[in-house]
C-alpha cells in the first residue's frame, strides 16, 4: 500500500475501461458505498490492484457531521473495504446526510459552531477507532449557508483536524464554489488552512447555474479551478490530485485532456 | 454504541443541533417549512440540485422510464419529488413509474421496464423490493412480463402511439401529455 501519489482519477464502473488504459496511472479513488464487503471486487478495480495501483477508499454517506452517533455498521464497511483493496487511507467528509430519519441524498453542510465541531470529532473518534488506516476529512462545497456561525472556514477545519488528527482532503473546486458563491477570496482560505496536512486533493468540474456555482462533477474543470491549483501547489504540493467525475462523460480524448491539464498546473508527469 | 460509554459528549448535549439538522432536511427534502434565518435564494438553489441529483440517479435505476420521457425527464421527476424524500432510487423509479402508469401516462418502454421488475421483484411500496420466489408474472400499461425460476422474459411489448387505442374509462390515451401532468 502506497499513499496517493500524482494524478489520479475517481474510478466509475462507467469509464472503467477508459481508466484501465491509462498507463502512467498510480492511484484512484472509489466510492466505497459502491464496493461490496463480500465477493469479487468490481472487475476494473481488481486489475488497477493488480498493477499495485493505490485505491483509496472514499464514504460519502457515512455522515460524520450528523449530530447522531455514526452507524456502526456504516463504519465496518468502510474498514472492510479499505482492507479489501489495501488501502494506506480512507476519506470521507465534513458534512451530513441525513436528520430525523430523513435522506438528504447528499452532502449537506454544518454550522460553523463548537457544537458542529463537537459533534464531528465525536463521530470521526468513533471512526477511526474501528478503520485499519488514516482517515482524510474533506471539507464540502455548500449552496446554503447556516445563519448563525461562530467561526470561520478555516478555524472551524482546522480545529477539527487538530482535535480528530485527521488528514485533510482539499477539494479545490469546492474552495472555488464556497469562494465564488460567498463572495470570498479563495485564496485567503488556502493561506490558512494547514496544507501540510494535505493527503490529497480533488479537482473537478462545475458550472454556473441560476447565480450560483455549482460543483456538478459532470462538467469541465474552469479555467479559474485550474488556476487554484497551481496557487495551491505555489504554496504547497499536495502529494497528489485526483480528477472527479461522476457523469456526462466526455469523450476519451477530452478526459485525457483534463488529466494533462491538472499535471501541468500542478507539475506532475503525465498519466495519460 | 452510545454517547455515555464513549466518553465523549453525556446524551442530549447535541439536541439542539440533531433538531436543527433536522429541520434543515425537511425543508430540502420533504416540503417543511424554512428553518428561520436561512437563506431563501439558497435553500431553493440545493433543493433544486438535490432533485436534479436525484433524477440523474433514478434515470440510472430507470433507463427507460427517464429515456421514455426524454426531455421532460427531469421536470417530471422533480415535481413527483419535491416533497417526497427518497427511498432510495430503485423505489424512487418505481413509485414514479406506478404513478403515471395510473394515470396512463407511462411511456410504452417504461411500461415494459415497470412489467419486467414486477414479474422479477414484488413490491409493496412501502419497503425494500424482494425477488419472487414463485413464477409470477408482470403487467404495466399492456406490457406483460413473465417470471419463472428467476428468468424474466417479456412476452408482450406495450403497444406503441400508432396503435394504441385509448386506455382506462376516463383517462386520456396513453400518447399525450406523458410529463405534462406534474411539472404545473
Amino acid at each position: 500500500m502506497t499513499g496517493p501519489s500524482g494524478v489520479g482519477i475517481g474510478w466509475r464502473p462507467e469509464i472503467a475501461g477508459f481508466v484501465a488504459e491509462l498507463p502512467g496511472l498510480r492511484f484512484v479513488e472509489v466510492v466505497a458505498e459502491a464496493v461490496p464487503a463480500t465477493g469479487p471486487l468490481p472487475p476494473g478495480l481488481a486489475q488497477l490492484r493488480e498493477r499495485a495501483v493505490t485505491v483509496v477508499p472514499h464514504g460519502v454517506r457515512l455522515s460524520l457531521g450528523g449530530a447522531e452517533p455514526v452507524d456502526p455498521a456504516r463504519v465496518a464497511h468502510l474498514a472492510t473495504v479499505a482492507q479489501r483493496v489495501d488501502a494506506p487511507l480512507v476519506s470521507e467528509h465534513i458534512a451530513f446526510v441525513r436528520a430525523g430519519g430523513l435522506e438528504a441524498g447528499h452532502l449537506l453542510p454544518l454550522p460553523r459552531s463548537r457544537q458542529a465541531v463537537d459533534a464531528v470529532c465525536a463521530n470521526v473518534a468513533r471512526a477511526q477507532a474501528e478503520l485499519p488506516v488514516p482517515l482524510a476529512l474533506e471539507p464540502i462545497a455548500a449552496l446554503v449557508d447556516w445563519p448563525d456561525d461562530e467561526l470561520d472556514e478555516a478555524d472551524f477545519l482546522t480545529e477539527i483536524l487538530d482535535r480528530t488528527g485527521a488528514l485533510l482532503l482539499l477539494d479545490v473546486a469546492n474552495v472555488h464554489a464556497n469562494a465564488r458563491n460567498r463572495g470570498a477570496d479563495p485564496l485567503a482560505l488556502l493561506d490558512r488552512l494547514p496544507l501540510e496536512r494535505v493527503a490529497y486533493a480533488h479537482v473537478a468540474g462545475g458550472a454556473e447555474h441560476g447565480g450560483f456555482y455549482h460543483d456538478t462533477h459532470t462538467d469541465p474543470v474552469p479555467t479559474a479551478v485550474l488556476d487554484l491549483v497551481g496557487a495551491l501547489c505555489a504554496r504547497q504540493r499536495p502529494p497528489a490530485l485526483l480528477l472527479e467525475r461522476d457523469g456526462h462523460y466526455p469523450p476519451a480524448a477530452e478526459l485525457r485532456a483534463e488529466l494533462d491539464a491538472l499535471a501541468t498546473a500542478a507539475g506532475f508527469p503525465a498519466v495519460t | 454504541m452510545t454517547d455515555a460509554r464513549d466518553g465523549t459528549q453525556p446524551p442530549g448535549d447535541l439536541t439542539g443541533l440533531a433538531e436543527r439538522q433536522a429541520a434543515l432536511v425537511a425543508t430540502l427534502v420533504a416540503g417543511g417549512p424554512p428553518p428561520p434565518g436561512f437563506a431563501p435564494a439558497q435553500l431553493a438553489a440545493t433543493r433544486a440540485a438535490l432533485l436534479r441529483k436525484r433524477a440523474g440517479e433514478v434515470a440510472r435505476h430507470w433507463p427507460l422510464l427517464a429515456a421514455g420521457l426524454g426531455a421532460g425527464w427531469t421536470t417530471t421527476f422533480a415535481g413527483w419529488a419535491a416533497r417526497r424524500p427518497t427511498a432510495g432510487s430503485l423505489r424512487d423509479g418505481w413509485d414514479l413509474a406506478r404513478a403515471l402508469h395510473d394515470r396512463h401516462a407511462l411511456p410504452p418502454a417504461a411500461a415494459e421496464e415497470l412489467a419486467v421488475r414486477e414479474a422479477r421483484l414484488r413490491y409493496d411500496g412501502l419497503s425494500a423490493p424482494r425477488p419472487r420466489r414463485l413464477p409470477a408474472v408482470g403487467r404495466a400499461g399492456g406490457a406483460v412480463a413473465a417470471q419463472i425460476a428467476g428468468r424474466v422474459r417479456l412476452l408482450r411489448p406495450a403497444p406503441r402511439p400508432s396503435t394504441v387505442p385509448p386506455v382506462g374509462d376516463d383517462g386520456p390515451p396513453d400518447t399525450a401529455g406523458s410529463a405534462s401532468w406534474i411539472s404545473d
